[in-house]
C-alpha cells in the first residue's frame, strides 16, 4: 500500500478525485443557490397571501370576529404549521399560538427571517407583520426548522456524489497502476539489470503500438546501439593495445638502450631524433583512431551543410596531382556536373583524399588513376576512385572492416592500416556504404552516399545496428524505406568487399 | 616578441619557456587560471598562450572571453589536449585566434606564434606583394621574378600568396594545408612538400638566388635574406 500511496497511479488517481470534487461543488453551489432562493420565496408568498386573507377578516368582522378565526385555526391545524399571533397596540397576545410577541420582531409591518425560541426550543422562523387599522399588530409565520430535512438530503446527496466519486477515483487508481504502471515496473525492472551489466536483457514488447509499445522499441532500438558502440570501443582498445604497444615498445628499447649503454653525443642525438620519430608515429596512430571514433559516434552530424561533392573531389584531385605526376602516374577527374549533398565537406575531403592516397600508395609508374562523381537515380551519388594497381585478392575480403589491418602486399608501405576504415565510416555517417571492387585490373572504390539530409544520415547508422525504428518509421515513412535500404546496401556490400591496407 | 604562457603542466612549461627564450623571445608563465588571468590584463603581450583545462575555479576559454568582453585584442593560440572539431570550434568561438593540440611539434607552435603576432601589422588591403625580387600581383593574379613573367596554375598562386603574406616566418605543413586548401585534417604523405618543390622549381631558376628554403623539423620559409 506504501508503495502505491507513492506512485505515480495513486497521484493521478487523488489528481482526478480533487478535480472531480471540485467540479461537483462548483455545479452543485449554483443549484443550491436557486433552489434556496426559490424555497424562500415561495414560503414569503405563502405568508403574504395568509396575512392578506387575515386581514381582509379583520376588515369585515373586527377584532373579535378575527380573534375567533385565528383561535378556531389554531386549533385545527397540526402543530408547527403555522404561527399566528393577533396583538393590541402594546404587543399584548389577544389570539394565536404564540404566548407572547416575539421581541426580536420590530413593531413596525414588514418582512422578517429572526431567530426565535418557540415553547423552549431555539430556532429560526419567518414572519410577515401587519400592523391592522386600530393599530392592531398581525403576525403570521412559519418555523424554518420544518424545512430542515429537505436541506440535509441535498447535503446528503451531494456528500454520497462525492464519496462514490471518491472510491471511483481509487479504484481506478489501482486499475492504472495495473495495467499500465506495472509495465513500467518492468522496464525499471529491466533497465536496472542493464545498468548492472547484463547487456543481453531487452524490454519486453507485444504486438500492437500502444505508445509504451512504442518506447520500449524505441528504447530497445537505443540499447541495441549503445551495445554496439560498446563493442566498438572494445574492438578499438583492442587494436590499440596491438597497434601502439609495437612503437612503444620499439621507443622504449630505443631509450632504454641509450641510457645504458651512453654512447657519443653525435649518436646519442640521432637516436633522440629517431625516438622523435617513432613518438609522431604514436600521435598519428592516435589522432587517427580518435578521428574515427568520432566519426562513429556519429558527433560530426551537427557539422552537416550542403556541399557540392564534385567539387571536394575536384579539390582533393588538384591536391594530389602534383604528388601523382612525381610518380608518373594520370590522375584525372571525370564527373558529369555537381552533385550536391547535405554532408560535412572536411569528412567528405578526408575521405576521398584517403583513396586518393591508397590509390597512388599502390600504383605503379605509367598507371592511371580516375576520380568520378556521378549523381545516381534514388538521390543518392557515387564517388568512385580507381586505380590500375594489384586490386585486393579475395582472401583479404573477410577482413574489410577490421581496424588496423593491412594487407600482406603492405608490408613495407607508409600507414597504419585505418585509412579505408576511415572512409568506411565516413560513408556510413553520410547514409552510405563503402564498396570495393574489381576495376581489371585494379582497384575500384566506389562511396555511394546519399544526397538526403542528415535525417537519412541518423537512420542509416541506426539500421546498421538491426534497429527498426517503431516511432521513427511511424513518423516518417519515407526515412524509414531509405533506412531500409541503407540496412540492404550495408549487408551486400559487406559480402562483397574486397579491401586492402591503407594509410 | 613577448609571450604569456597560461599552462599548469610544469613541463610542458619548461619545454616552451626554454624554446620560446632560445628563439630570442621573453616568457612569461602562470601556471594557473587567476594568475593567467591577472598577467594578461595587465601587462600588454604581443601573443598569448592559453591552456583550456586549467587548475582553479577558471578554465582558460572563460579567460579567453573575459579578456574580449574588457576589449584586450592581444592575439591568443589555445593549447589544448581536446582535438575533437567541436572543441575547436568552442575554442575559435570563444575569442581564441588559433587552436594548437597537443601533443604539438615546437617548431608548429612558433610558427604559429609568429603568424599570429604579425597579422594584427600586415593586415591592410595590399594588391602586390614582394620578396626580394619575386613580385605578384594579388588583382592581376601574376607572378614574376625579376623582368622574368612565372607562370602558376591557381593553387600554385594562392599556396605562393601565403608564403609571401609570411615572408621571413617558418610556416609549417599544417598551416599550409589549413590556409591555402582548407584541409584540416592530416593526409598523412608528404603532398605538401611535392607542391613546394614544384614552386620552387617555378620561383627558382637555377641562375636565381634560392628563396623559399626548407627548416628542418618545422616546415618552410620564403625569405630574401642570406
Amino acid at each position: 500500500m506504501n508503495k502505491f500511496l507513492r506512485s505515480s497511479a495513486f497521484t493521478l488517481a487523488f489528481g482526478y478525485v480533487a478535480f472531480g470534487i471540485a467540479a461537483l461543488i462548483l455545479f452543485a453551489a449554483p443549484l443550491w443557490y436557486a433552489y434556496y432562493v426559490t424555497l424562500q420565496e415561495t414560503r414569503v408568498e405563502a405568508l403574504r397571501t395568509d396575512s392578506q386573507r387575515l386581514s381582509e377578516i379583520f376588515r369585515r368582522q373586527g377584532v373579535s370576529g378575527l380573534s375567533t378565526y385565528i383561535d378556531n385555526r389554531v386549533g385545527m391545524q397540526i402543530p408547527g404549521e403555522r404561527i399566528l399571533l393577533l396583538a393590541d397596540s402594546t404587543l399584548h397576545p389577544l389570539s394565536g399560538n404564540l404566548p407572547v410577541w416575539p421581541a426580536s420582531v420590530p413593531p413596525e409591518s414588514g418582512e422578517f427571517d429572526l431567530p426565535i425560541t418557540l415553547a423552549g426550543n431555539h430556532t429560526r422562523a419567518m414572519f410577515v407583520h401587519a400592523v391592522l387599522p386600530g393599530d392592531y399588530h398581525l403576525l403570521v409565520g412559519r418555523d424554518q426548522a420544518l424545512f430542515a430535512p429537505l436541506a440535509a438530503r441535498f447535503w446528503y446527496g451531494l456528500s454520497a456524489a462525492i464519496a462514490v466519486l471518491s472510491i471511483a477515483g481509487v479504484v481506478g487508481g489501482f486499475m492504472i497502476r495495473r495495467a499500465v504502471l506495472m509495465r513500467v515496473d518492468s522496464i525499471h525492472g529491466t533497465v536496472q539489470a542493464i545498468v548492472r551489466g547484463d547487456w543481453s536483457h531487452r524490454l519486453p514488447t507485444k504486438a500492437g503500438s500502444d505508445e509504451l509499445n512504442t518506447l520500449s522499441t524505441t528504447i530497445n532500438g537505443m540499447l541495441d546501439q549503445i551495445e554496439q558502440l560498446l563493442h566498438g570501443v572494445r574492438d578499438v582498445s583492442n587494436a590499440i593495445a596491438h597497434d601502439l604497444r609495437t612503437p612503444l615498445a620499439e621507443l622504449r628499447s630505443r631509450l632504454e638502450e641509450l641510457s645504458l649503454t651512453r654512447p657519443d653525443s653525435e649518436e646519442t642525438f640521432a637516436e633522440i631524433e629517431e625516438a622523435v620519430v617513432d613518438v609522431d608515429r604514436v600521435i598519428l596512430i592516435f589522432n587517427a583512431l580518435l578521428r574515427l571514433a568520432e566519426i562513429d559516434t556519429g558527433m560530426r552530424r551537427s557539422g552537416f551543410v550542403p556541399v557540392n561533392a564534385a567539387d571536394v573531389a575536384r579539390q582533393a584531385v588538384d591536391f594530389y596531382l602534383p604528388a601523382a605526376e612525381l610518380k608518373g602516374i594520370a590522375l584525372l577527374y571525370r564527373g558529369t556536373g555537381p552533385a550536391h549533398i547535405s554532408g560535412d565537406p572536411v569528412l567528405l575531403a578526408q575521405a576521398i583524399g584517403n583513396l586518393i592516397d591508397n590509390a597512388l600508395k599502390y600504383t605503379s609508374a605509367g598507371g592511371a588513376i580516375s576520380v568520378e562523381v556521378h549523381e545516381l537515380p534514388v538521390s543518392k551519388i557515387q564517388v568512385t576512385v580507381a586505380d590500375d594497381g594489384p586490386g585486393i585478392p579475395d582472401a583479404e575480403k573477410p577482413k574489410v572492416s577490421t581496424r588496423f589491418y593491412r594487407g600482406d602486399a603492405s608490408r613495407g608501405t607508409p600507414g597504419v592500416g585505418l585509412g579505408l576504415t576511415l572512409v568506411a565510416s565516413v560513408a556510413k555517417v553520410h547514409g552510405g556504404v563503402l564498396e570495393l571492387g574489381d576495376n581489371h585490373p585494379g582497384l575500384r572504390a566506389n562511396m555511394v552516399i546519399s544526397a538526403q539530409a542528415a535525417g537519412g544520415a541518423l537512420q542509416s547508422v541506426l539500421s546498421s545496428s538491426g534497429t527498426q525504428l517503431a516511432a521513427a518509421a511511424a513518423a516518417d515513412p519515407a526515412a524509414a524505406k531509405l533506412e531500409n535500404t541503407a540496412a540492404a546496401g550495408s549487408t551486400s556490400a559487406a559480402h562483397n568487399l574486397r579491401i586492402r591496407s591503407v594509410s | 616578441m613577448k609571450v604569456l604562457l597560461v599552462e599548469d603542466n610544469e613541463r610542458v612549461t619548461r619545454f616552451v619557456v626554454k624554446g620560446l627564450q632560445e628563439a630570442g623571445h621573453v616568457a612569461d608563465h602562470a601556471d594557473n587560471g587567476r594568475d593567467g588571468m591577472f598577467l594578461a590584463a595587465s601587462e600588454p603581450y604581443d601573443v598569448i598562450i592559453m591552456d583550456r583545462m586549467l587548475p582553479g575555479q577558471i578554465d582558460g576559454l572563460a579567460i579567453i572571453e573575459a579578456l574580449r568582453k574588457s576589449g584586450n585584442r592581444t592575439p591568443i593560440l589555445i593549447l589544448s589536449a581536446l582535438s575533437d572539431v567541436d572543441e575547436r570550434i568552442k575554442g575559435l568561438k570563444s575569442g581564441g585566434d588559433d587552436y594548437l593540440t597537443k601533443p604539438f611539434a615546437f617548431g608548429e607552435l612558433l610558427a604559429r606564434l609568429d603568424a599570429l603576432s604579425r597579422r594584427l601589422q600586415g593586415s591592410g588591403t595590399q594588391t602586390s606583394l614582394r620578396v626580394g625580387d619575386l613580385h605578384i600581383d594579388l588583382l592581376s593574379r601574376k607572378a614574376s621574378r625579376g623582368t622574368r613573367a612565372i607562370a602558376l596554375q591557381p593553387q600554385e598562386f594562392k599556396l605562393l600568396e601565403y608564403l609571401m603574406r609570411h615572408a621571413g616566418q617558418v610556416v609549417t605543413r599544417t598551416m599550409l594545408l589549413e590556409n591555402v586548401w582548407d584541409y584540416h585534417f592530416d593526409p598523412q604523405t608528404n603532398v605538401v612538400d611535392v607542391h613546394i618543390s614544384k614552386l620552387r622549381q617555378k620561383i627558382e631558376s637555377d641562375a636565381e638566388r634560392p628563396l623559399l628554403r626548407t627548416v628542418r623539423n618545422a616546415g618552410y620559409m620564403l625569405t630574401a635574406d642570406e
